[in-house]
């Protein structure tokens, strides 16, 4: 009995240590249950908002660009891509890849798309996609070999064809250099856009150079945005928030293809006839017209705006589309190959040469050095003997020479315009370097007023401003390198040389060219457009109007203009019959429709310093026309190529006699390309563009 | 004997003896907190199962279940009315059989989920031995250690562990390391009550932990299991399975807040982020969608479960009454215990369903079917013995 109670009592308390551990157990776990959904709810709802919700990025088409008469310049085009899955492809052994390779290099080539193994190779290693990308490898396939790759899959293991967007241009090379290109999203862009208006995904395509850079914003499509509800499988459960994408605006230009295609045409063919120069051979050696390299821009100097902008070499603007391989880029960056990507319009500075020379008489009829009560008369003749000595020379050198040596004789202002008479100007510069009362700087403070030495202002990226040396500079430049000149002083030889656009005077074509545009229409600087408007692509109504913008006016009274205007027509026409005398462009121009379709121009022939060798004159033109209301002004360019009245002017001539013979028709008036894209607004029924958005997704946000 | 607890009282509310009577005695809240278990369930299985298309649910989970808990219930009524002493009997000829069917499904015969080969497959239904083996066991144990009456040699304890060994071994050939632990659970809940001295106990224990040292530091585990069995400390520092099933997991509970997205309305549930939250896992749907009452309400009524179970252990007519009772509840407190802590990350991934709740014909019918025997003690706490 006694044990049974025992028993019985330790049988009670061994159910009572089951029930109290039975018990226990709810404790940590209702404990952990509070610690998770009441203690830490709100960061595990955060959790699953990251596991669930999924922004889906709609790609949107980027939008076109046109020109002034609505020609598409720049279009989108879809192209078939062949891509290799590196996580897919990470399983195969080496030895069966390169086999695959070897095949599928093969298979495209024989599709028409000639391949090379190395390139898929490259594209396959290259560091910029992440080891679960799909990378594309080969674009523009045909769309027998897509359907055959999908057919065989099972012979191609990763490999696979997706559709991209990608720029077409219907005019091929022309216009690359200020149309500029896109590629892919830099690191350094990556972090720039991070704030931008519209999303920008990290494989997006952004405009590098040109107007696709410039005008990114615009014509960058807005990409759409899905907000959906995913399972673990990424299928999408439901769709919160839809906004769709939207194409970007087009954007006009002002420039005109026709001119455009004629201005690299001829400035192709300018360089080419200076490389049938015959060698020369000098005391300080040989000079070889090797004319590598030129531009051309063509001005309304009306209203400032671009219509034609040519740099030489050019290059393909359809090698960045489909990914351009190190070693192609390269040789687009090599000096060796005159920087073919290098707009030499708005990039390349060149001594200006005699085609400054305007701007010093302006100096001198702007502070009263040539004036009716001032120390030269406008008409007063000063005595050109070739050879010019500056009379208190303090050093360096004392005697400069017109080109060649040539005396001219007898010169007012107008005729050292016409003949281009350095010893006129050498005459001015000592004035305003020695005289009481004069500053020694004012050619330089005329040529600001023209732009010289900051950037014109265009709508275009990464504009040189070029330079204007004063002696403030001289000296900045001599500390940090006084190797490259032999004082630090500002000489009157210095003075000298700048009031002949020489020296260390540097300026960009198109600052040339728009300063010569303010001389030609009264006396307005403009800030040059190359952009007239941006056009939305369904409607085809303007959306923003880029409007003539005026860096300033200039004070150009008749009285200051128009010998110089005078003298500048002389160029193309005077002829004196007695001495023989000409203007410097006068046989560029000879037979030139004058009557019709006056002309003037400047010839420059400028000395490029260079510390290797020898190397001949940059030859420059500035011409406009039809006077006395020029609607083009035009700046040619041409490197080592000689003298700009007999290689540099030749290819204006050319060019303004297709306009002069309306061969080519006459570019459109930013009011007159108003009215014609009113009318032409008017009569479409059909929006120009779908707004359709390409179906390209890829997402931001992931699922696990 | 008539202040022994388990049959006080015994005759004088024990009216007519007819054969009826023990069902005047049947335990009402122990089936209705299993039904309402059962019932829940079924709703939350639908719940992690129909898919995310409102336009054509998947069913087939639902009905199944369904099937499966009617099932369970009418098993529950037969299991309990037929006095289990009377069962007495049958219990070794049950319990070497369901090992016979544990060492055929080790054969081609079985087929394998997951790692673990633990199945028979019959059409669209799959059965596991193991489960079932759980009842028989208890029932087995329990009618051998009644003949000891309360006081356990250390003869009786070696034979108790190797009758224990032989499920034990073949679950663990299965590489079912969840229902292996539930029949250490087992054992040692009964071996307690059944009369174990203290020292028998400590012993066990000690070896125990000293066993799954040894086990550990030794390379008798594959390393997914090694994996599976840590990855709960720290789920973020582990890449594998098991750590990203428990932290999704986690996440569904956690976001259910005090009351829950509403049923249906769980976002994890809803995108299949949890690996078998129809199953294992089921209790990460409780918490997301019922959120902190609805999973504490679950808990409860395992609680009553568990509270009915003891209850009827101590009032149980005899000892082998008061045994099964305690393996039952040992059964279903441990895998409760295991399969929500694992959801709850604080206890490591074995592969235990939720008691009543998880989808799965094997663990529903098993359940239940102990359930049915913890009422036949209940009914048959007045009876005499023998």
């Amino acid at each position: 009995m006694n044990r049974l109670r025992r028993l019985d009592r330790s049988r009670r308390l061994r159910l009572g240590i089951l029930g109290a551990v039975a018990i226990s157990l709810f404790i940590p776990l209702v404990a952990r249950l509070w610690y998770l959904q009441i203690i830490k709810e709100t960061e595990f709802i955060e959790r699953v908002q990251d596991n669930t919700t999924e922004e889906i990025i709609e790609r949107a088409p980027r939008g076109r660009i046109l020109d002034i008469n609505g020609r598409i310049l720049v279009d989108n085009r879809k192209s078939i891509v062949v891509t290799i899955d590196k996580e897919e492809m990470a399983t195969v052994r080496t030895s069966k890849l390169d086999d695959l390779f070897f095949d599928l290099a093969r298979e495209i080539s024989l599709s028409g798309k000639l391949t090379k193994v190395a390139q898929i190779e490259d594209a396959y290693v290259s560091e910029r996609y992440g080891p679960f990308a799909k990378v594309p490898v080969v674009s523009d396939i045909s769309k027998e070999l897509q359907v055959y790759l999908a057919e065989y899959s099972y012979k191609w293991p990763g490999v696979g064809t997706t559709v991209i967007t990608v720029r077409d241009y219907p005019y091929g090379t022309l216009a690359a250099h200020l149309l500029g290109y896109v590629g892919s999203l830099s690191e350094d862009e990556i972090g720039q856009v991070q704030s931008a208006e519209k999303t920008y995904l990290a494989n997006d395509e952004i405009g590098k150079a040109g107007i696709e850079l410039f005008y990114e914003n615009a014509l960058r499509g807005t990409p759409g945005r899905k907000t959906v509800i995913v399972d673990k499988f990424n299928n999408i459960l439901e769709v919160v928030e839809e906004i769709p994408a939207r194409a970007g605006s087009d954007v006009q230009l002002t420039i005109d293809i026709d001119l455009q295609a004629m201005a690299e045409e001829y400035l192709k063919d300018g360089l080419d006839i200076a490389r049938q120069q015959p060698t020369k051979f000098e005391e300080e050696g040989v000079i070889i017209y090797k004319a590598p390299a030129g531009a051309m821009v063509v001005m309304n100097p009306q209203d400032g705006s671009v219509l034609a902008m040519a740099s030489f070499p050019t290059y393909d603007p359809e090698l960045f589309v489909s990914g351009i391989s190190q070693d192609e880029f390269d040789d687009l960056i090599d000096p060796g190959n005159s920087l073919p990507l290098l707009n030499r319009v708005i990039q390349g500075t060149y001594p200006p040469g005699s085609t400054f020379k305007p701007f010093t008489a302006y100096a001198a009829l702007d502070t009263g050095l040539i004036g009716s009560r001032g120390i030269l008369g406008v008409n007063s003749m000063y005595l050109d003997e070739g050879i010019y000595t500056i009379p208190t020379c303090e050093g360096g050198t004392c005697e400069f020479q017109n080109a060649g040596a040539a005396a001219y004789g007898e010169v007012d202002l107008r005729l050292a315009l016409t003949y281009s008479s350095d010893t006129y100007f050498y005459n001015l510069a000592t004035h305003f370097d020695i005289l009481p009362g004069f500053d020694l700087e004012s050619p330089q403070v005329a040529a600001s007023y023209f732009g010289f030495g900051v950037p014109s202002g265009i709508t275009l990226a990464n504009e040189n401003g070029g330079r204007i040396p004063t002696p403030d500079s001289r000296r900045e430049a001599y500390r940090e390198n006084p190797e490259a000149f032999l004082t630090d002083k500002w000489l009157t030889g210095d003075t000298l040389n700048t009031s002949i656009g020489q020296g260390d005077v540097l300026a960009t074509p198109l600052q040339i060219a728009n300063a010569y545009a303010a001389l030609i229409n009264g006396g307005t600087l403009y800030a040059p457009n190359i952009g007239l408007r941006t056009i939305n692509p369904i409607t085809g109504e303007t959306e923003v109007q880029f409007e003539s913008r005026v860096t300033r006016d200039l004070y150009l009274p008749d009285a200051f203009r128009q010998p110089i205007i005078d003298g500048l027509a002389g160029v193309t026409t005077w002829r004196r019959t007695d001495n023989g005398l000409e203007g410097t462009a006068y046989d560029a121009f000879l037979n030139f429709p004058h009557e019709d379709w006056p002309v003037s121009g400047k010839t420059g022939t400028s000395e490029k310093q260079s510390l290797d060798a020898l190397i001949a004159d940059y030859a420059l033109f500035v011409g406009w026309g039809p006077n006395p209301e020029a609607e083009y002004v035009t700046v040619v360019i041409l490197e080592e190529a000689g003298f700009g009245g007999a290689v540099a002017a030749p290819v204006v001539r050319r060019y303004f006699e297709q306009i002069a013979y309306g061969i080519v028709p006459r570019f459109l008036s930013v009011a007159e390309a108003d009215e014609a894209a009113r009318q032409l607004a008017n009569e479409l029924e059909e929006p120009p563009i779908e707004g359709e958005a390409f179906a390209e997704t890829s997402s931001i946000g992931s699922g696990d | 004997m008539s202040d022994l607890s388990w049959q006080r009282k015994r005759s004088s509310l024990n009216p007519t003896g007819s054969p009826i009577s023990p069902w005047l005695h049947i335990d009402l809240a122990l089936i209705l907190s299993c039904l309402t278990l059962g019932v829940t369930g079924v709703f939350m299985v639908y719940s992690a199962t129909r898919g995310s298309d409102p336009t054509m649910y998947d069913k087939s989970f639902l009905s199944r279940h369904t099937l499966f808990v009617v099932t369970g219930t009418l098993l529950m009524l037969v299991t309990s009315s037929i006095p289990y002493r009377r069962l007495r009997d049958l219990a070794p000829i049950v319990f070497w059989g369901s090992n016979l069917l544990l060492l055929l499904v080790l054969t081609p015969l079985g087929v394998e989920r997951n790692g673990t080969r633990a199945w028979f497959e019959f059409g669209q239904f799959q059965l596991q031995p193991s489960e079932f083996c759980k009842v028989a066991f208890i029932f087995a144990l329990a009618s051998y250690l009644e003949r000891f009456d309360g006081y356990l040699s250390e003869k009786a304890i070696l034979n108790s562990l190797f009758l224990a060994s032989v499920p034990l071994g073949l679950i663990l050939l299965e590489t079912d390391v969840g229902s292996a632990l539930v029949f250490v659970a087992i054992t040692m809940g009964m071996l307690l009550v059944g009369g174990a001295q203290t020292r028998h106990i400590a012993f066990m224990t000690l070896v125990g932990v000293a066993g799954i040292a040894i086990i550990w530091s030794t390379g008798l585990l594959q390393d997914y299991q090694r994996d599976r069995l840590t990855s709960f400390i720290d789920p973020a520092s582990s890449q594998t399975e098991a750590a990203y099933q428990q932290t999704q997991a986690q996440i569904a509970i956690g976001s259910g807040g005090l009351r829950g997205q509403g049923y249906g309305e769980g976002q994890q549930t809803r995108g299949e982020f949890v690996p078998e939250q129809h199953t294992d896992f089921l209790f990460s749907v409780v918490g997301e969608e019922l959120g902190f009452i609805g999973a504490v309400v679950i808990l409860g009524l395992f609680g009553v479960v568990i509270w009915r179970c003891w209850r009827t252990a101590k009032k149980s007519a005899d000892l082998l009454g008061t045994l099964i009772c305690v393996g039952v509840l040992t059964m279903i407190v441990f895998q409760m215990f295991q399969s929500v802590g694992m959801t709850l990350g604080i206890m490591p991934i074995t592969g235990i369903p939720l008691p009543f709740v998880s989808y799965g014909g094997s663990s529903s019918l098993t359940s239940f079917v102990a359930v049915g025997l913890v009422l036949n003690v209940h009914m048959r706490r007045y009876e005499a013995v023998r």
